[in-house]
């Protein structure tokens, strides 16, 4: 779960790293108060979770006298497709020089992996691409606590002397909140010190209970009911309702979609043990997303019992098509249950997959 | 066959949990009709001197280990505990763990992962299947009626994905030396390149099926590591960036790990990819 940049910095001033002075603003109207804490002048930061934020017009310097206007202009923009619902208003910084840092898990080496680069900002990507010596790379034992201070000479060069206690820091922070990324891009420096001038921190979904956190803000509707029943759910915008057993199953299901050239409505996955309730569920689900045509089931297990699908799919009672395909145990049964009620169930992906697809033309 | 054989005694931790009661039996149903050992002991703490469809439960792995020749542990403890009964494993000395369990928070993964490294145990998982041998042994919960022995190593991110490859590779008659679900998670114990080595020792293995997904590089490491023949297929050419479609390793981070880049790095090394699992058999038979 990606958090906002007002919250990843909450985070990172109760750590003790140093961030702008600012507030969060849900309305113009809320910036008006704090006004007076301000200097001459402020940057209004649209706090929406894309990249390249700045370039999309997400990032406004203003004059004080101009603040509200601007707040008022930014709420009515979209960025990158994506409403601005929150602002983070800060004091502006006299900046002197920019730097990367960042933690994440590595896949390739198990382990956290430290970023540090002396030349931050937006095009740290692009560093990356052309220089990557310039960006210097450590992994931690994740077995230690904290990081040994000969990895943050290497991580850091000449610059551990000022930079180690920011990076204990963010280090704590992203072993205790169970972060997959703790990165702060620009890592600035003023006159007055270093500041976290953008922060991101993306927590581990499966460690969201354990850290008090309830996923599902800003889920729709039926994301809320698809995670109520246990389903991975995804909406996507084409016309076939998606139900499959197991993540990679399922994508490669709409991936197959896509190659006949048809689209899916859905990512739906119901994961183990599909017994009748969940795939009654699962199809009156999908069924409820109103561009949906036809509904594609795509099972396949050696536990999942067909009958048990067959029953689900019917009691469900949809007026949309499905088209069914399902290995597993009792499959005979499961098809003389579903050709009773002119259901077609199908013997591979393929096949399925294309009739689906043929359905809608 | 790689990791273990009909030998390899297996002891199942998680034993009276629902996962764990339901495939005691299943594995042992195909140890005997193998010919193997099977599962020896389950472990549950606190539930020792219980049965599980006859087979004994102690309330330590170091206890069963007392009483049991075991090679291998398989995992179906639940999300908070499973880590701990990785470690659990690798520090009685148990040499291969396999880890069922999905939603295991990536910090505790990582330090049981180097734990178990460090005591010099093979961690497979977790959020996996486990494997399967054909005719020698099933370690996990890869239904063992699709598979049949033969020639193609087969390795994967998924878990039923795996399964449709092997239920097409079945039907096309073409056999299997081992299936590996290697999991979903961004970090596991097993990746790509680690079960290559492998299969690159097994005399059985002629060419390897190679499933991934979006996000991360490591099917293209893996792919770059081996001499051996390889098929291809990774899922999520469809997924939409940041959006995490149920693996919580298959999400696109920041560009890098999409399925397209993925097939072009893959086909750059002179890989064969297929545009749909059901491809896979004709391009691997042009192997063997």
């Amino acid at each position: 779960m990606r958090l906002s940049e007002h919250e990843a910095k909450e985070i990172m001033r109760a750590s003790g790293i140093p961030v702008p002075a600012g507030v969060a603003i849900r309305s113009p109207g809320e910036l008006e108060p704090h006004l007076g804490t301000f200097g001459d002048h402020l940057v209004l930061k649209a706090q929406v979770a894309v990249g390249g934020r700045g370039k999309a017009g997400g990032i406004v310097v203003t004059e004080k006298a101009r603040a509200i206007s601007q707040a008022e202009a930014l709420f009515a923009k979209e960025i990158r497709g994506v409403p601005v619902l929150e602002i983070l208003a800060e004091e502006r910084l006299e900046i002197e020089k920019e730097y990367f840092l960042s933690i994440a898990v590595d896949r390739s080496s198990r382990k956290p992996l430290l970023l540090f680069a002396e030349s931050g900002g937006v095009e740290i990507e692009a560093v990356a691409r052309e220089r990557p010596e310039a960006v210097r790379r450590v992994t931690v034992s994740p077995l230690l606590t904290d990081i040994p201070p000969f990895a943050l000479r290497d991580l850091l060069g000449g610059m551990a002397k000022d930079l180690a206690p920011i990076v204990n820091r963010l280090y704590r922070i992203f072993r205790e909140k169970d972060a997959v990324l703790a990165e702060i891009n620009p890592l600035v420096t003023t006159k007055k010190g270093f500041y976290a001038a953008d922060a991101k921190i993306i927590l581990d979904d499966s460690a969201l209970p354990r850290q008090g956190i309830r996923k599902g803000r800003a889920l729709t509707e039926r994301e809320r009911e698809a995670e109520a029943h246990g389903f991975s759910y995804v909406d996507l915008d084409g016309e076939i309702g998606v139900i499959g057993n197991g993540a990679g199953l399922t994508m490669a299901t709409i991936d197959l979609i896509a190659l006949y050239g048809g689209h899916a409505a859905n990512f739906l996955d119901v994961g183990g043990g599909a017994d009748r309730e969940r795939v009654k569920h699962a199809v009156k689900l999908v069924a409820s997303v109103p561009k949906v045509q036809v509904i594609l089931v795509n099972l396949l297990g050696g536990i999942t019992r067909c009958d048990e699908v067959a029953g689900g799919i019917l009691d469900a009672d949809v007026r949309q098509k499905v088209m069914v395909r399902l290995a597993g145990t009792n499959e005979e049964e499961g098809r003389s249950l579903l050709a009773s009620r002119s259901y077609t169930m199908f013997e591979t992906m393929d096949e399925a997959v294309k009739a689906a697809v043929e359905a809608i033309r | 066959m790689i990791f273990a054989d009909r030998s390899t005694g297996v002891i199942v931790t998680g034993a009276t949990g629902n996962q764990g009661a339901f495939h005691i039996p299943l594995m042992n149903a195909y140890a005997k009709e193998v010919g193997g050992r099977g599962v020896v002991a389950g472990v549950t703490p606190g539930k020792g001197g219980q049965a599980i469809h006859g087979v004994p439960v102690y309330n330590s792995i170091r206890e069963a280990l007392r009483e049991h020749d075991a090679g291998a542990s398989v995992v179906f403890v639940p999300a908070g505990a499973a880590m701990d009964s990785v470690m659990e494993a690798a520090y009685a000395g148990v040499g291969l763990i396999v880890a069922i369990t999905e939603q295991i928070p990536v910090h505790d993964t990582m330090k049981a992962i180097e734990y178990a490294r460090l005591q010099g145990a093979t961690v497979i998982g977790p959020n996996c299947p486990g494997l399967i041998s054909p005719g020698e042994c099933k370690l996990g919960i890869i239904p063992s009626h699709l598979a049949t022995r033969g020639n193609v190593g087969v390795v994967s991110r998924s878990g039923t994905l795996t399964y449709e490859v092997i239920h097409e590779l079945t039907r096309a008659g073409i056999g299997q030396s081992t299936v590996v679900g290697i999991g979903g998670d961004p970090v596991i114990g097993q990746t790509f390149s680690d079960v290559l080595e492998r299969f690159e020792c097994d005399r059985e293995t002629k060419a390897v099926v190679l499933i991934g997904e979006v996000g991360g590089s490591l099917e293209e490491e893996g792919a770059a590591s081996t001499d051996l023949p390889l098929v291809a297929y990774i899922a999520g050419v469809t997924a939409p960036p940041e959006k995490r479609m149920g693996h919580a390793g298959a999400i696109i981070e920041g560009g890098e790990g999409d399925a397209r880049s993925k097939i072009r790095r893959l086909e750059g090394l002179g890989i064969a990819v297929a545009e749909r699992p059901g491809e896979i058999p004709d391009l691997i038979r042009g192997f063997l």
